[in-house]
């Protein structure tokens, strides 16, 4: 790139030298309220850590449906209905559904659910809850 | 107790463009942006005269613009605002 | 890897590599009309591998790496093998690409002039340009915009657009062709639709853009401005690669926040937004 860093870039209303913000010439500066809040700082959205999108949680089922059972193959049922796995105790985190995907049982669940499981979280349509925790376990994160 | 004394890096570590009533300022020396409203853009501008407190930052920007609300003790919340964006530290 | 392919979408060349021969071959169809990185030297690379040895025959999944990867990604059954190519190529730009500046925005263009459409999975961005296509604009995008930094034109990056869902037939009924779809995947049911081929020839043309759309799909009619200070923070958080960019990114992004109006919109169906998309572009 041929812009030399130690310059100020020159764009519409850009100024690294000289006083700026709205009162630029002599007009009134509003100090504001003490509790208010003058600086946002920005964090994009990509810039989450691995921690941040692991914690994610995902319910299993989404919470219309708290109760049901899950069978093998990741579909809801009535509870009890045999073959078919109770819900984990819990939600399970971003953290979990990936041990879980990858074959490993992370502990407080029960080993022989994990494939009713992994099925359910891979039918996960958008609109469900932890969609997106198992959709950002997919996506691309700088 | 003495006030505190503020320091900011000098005007040219930071590219300001004023959007709307917002002020967008990249700080080269975290590459971090920040979105600013008055009157924190003209805070860091009155540090470019060199560290000041609370009252003397009133006093510079009292010589550039009509002062709306009592000076110290917003200005003291504003640049606690800009430390903690790392805009800005006490010495 | 045994099975490659090579293609160039917009600036980017990209060589996609594949222990099977199905995602490559999907490529190649879905690709068929585009050219190769000039002399055969690619910018990014894809591969597509199995985890474990055995993953490649018992129920064959395809994990994503190449130049940029991320660890813990899941792996996809093979018969969803495309989805993952187009994911590892939009991994790789996300990560990787550092010469323009990378908006999650779709994009179209008419007389010369680019509408921008930033908004996350559902907005409808990726519908509405596909639609827009159709109706005679030029298709620049349904995913990434390329923004120069030294200018702030908009390159094309005209892959083949991803379209989710209810966009699959709205695009159809539209007359639109779709094809290969895969049913069942992460995001649900995916319609692949290739862009025309005078997008496709007219691909490393560039030019300025002159109105960004929040559009809201499924929403009641209505149309907000947006100011630039509020355009400036959502397209930060729309951007895969501003923080690597630095003051380019910080020059580019204000530049276009400046020179482009914004406008937030809610639209109730296709029909209604192809119909504001026009009168808020002769509005302009």
């Amino acid at each position: 790139m041929a812009q030399d860093c130690d310059k100020p870039e020159k764009n519409p209303g850009e100024s690294a030298a000289n006083p700026l913000g709205v009162a630029g010439r002599r007009g009134v500066l509003m100090l504001g309220a003490v509790a208010a809040t003058s600086v946002v700082t920005i964090r994009p959205a990509l810039a989450s850590t691995a921690a941040s999108v692991l914690n994610c949680k995902i319910p299993i089922p989404d919470p219309p449906h708290t109760g049901q059972y899950i069978t093998q193959d990741g579909k809801l049922v009535a509870a009890n209905t045999k073959g078919a796995v109770a819900p984990p105790p819990r939600p399970i985190t971003g953290e979990e559904a990936k041990k879980m995907i990858n074959g490993q049982s992370p502990a407080g669940f029960d080993p022989s659910s994990r494939e009713a499981y992994v099925n359910y979280i891979r039918r996960l349509q958008h609109g469900t809850s932890g969609f997106t925790c198992y959709a950002s376990l997919q996506a691309p994160r700088p | 107790m003495t006030s505190p004394v503020y320091a900011a890096d000098p005007p040219a570590a930071r590219v300001a463009v004023a959007l709307d009533a917002l002020v967008a300022v990249y700080h080269r020396p975290s590459g971090a942006t920040h979105l600013l409203a008055a009157p924190s853009p003209e805070l860091l501008d009155a540090l470019a005269a060199g560290p000041a407190d609370a009252v003397t930052l009133r006093d510079r920007l009292a010589a550039l613009y009509d002062l709306e609300g009592d000076g110290t003790a917003m200005i003291d919340a504003r640049m606690e605002e800009l430390i903690v964006a790392g805009l800005a530290w006490r010495i | 890897m045994r099975h490659r392919h090579s293609v160039k979408v917009g600036p980017v060349g990209f060589r996609i590599g594949s222990a099977w021969r199905g995602p490559v071959a999907a490529l190649h169809s879905l690709y068929a009309d585009y050219p190769t990185p000039e002399d055969d030297i690619p910018d990014l690379t894809v591969r597509l591998y199995p985890e474990r040895p055995w993953r490649r025959w018992l129920r064959p999944s395809v994990a994503i790496s190449g130049d940029y990867w991320l660890p813990d990604a899941a792996p996809l059954p093979l018969a969803q093998g495309l989805l993952a190519a187009e994911m590892g190529m939009n991994l790789q730009v996300a990560l990787g690409w550092r010469r323009h500046l990378l908006l999650h925005c779709s994009a179209v263009e008419r007389d010369g002039r680019v509408l921008l459409m930033s908004g996350a999975s559902g907005s409808g961005k990726s519908t509405l340009a596909t639609l827009l296509a159709l109706a005679g604009w030029r298709f620049l995008g349904d995913e990434f915009a390329f923004v120069s930094l030294d200018d702030g034109s908009v390159y094309p990056f005209p892959r083949a657009a991803s379209l989710k869902n209810e966009a699959v037939a709205a695009v159809r009924a539209a007359g639109g062709v779709v094809g290969p779809v895969l049913e069942d995947t992460p995001k649900g049911r995916i319609g692949y639709w290739r862009p025309p081929a005078h997008a496709i020839a007219r691909m490393a043309e560039a030019a300025p853009p002159r109105l960004l759309l929040f559009p809201r799909f499924g929403a009641p009619e209505s149309v907000e401005a947006m100011a630039p200070s509020e355009a400036f923070v959502r397209l930060t958080q729309a951007s895969t690669n501003y923080v690597a960019l630095g003051q380019a990114g910080f020059s580019a992004l204000t530049r276009l926040v400046q020179t482009v109006p914004a406008l937030a919109i809610g639209y109730p169906d296709s029909a209604t937004g192809l119909a504001m998309v026009d009168r808020l572009w002769g509005e302009a």
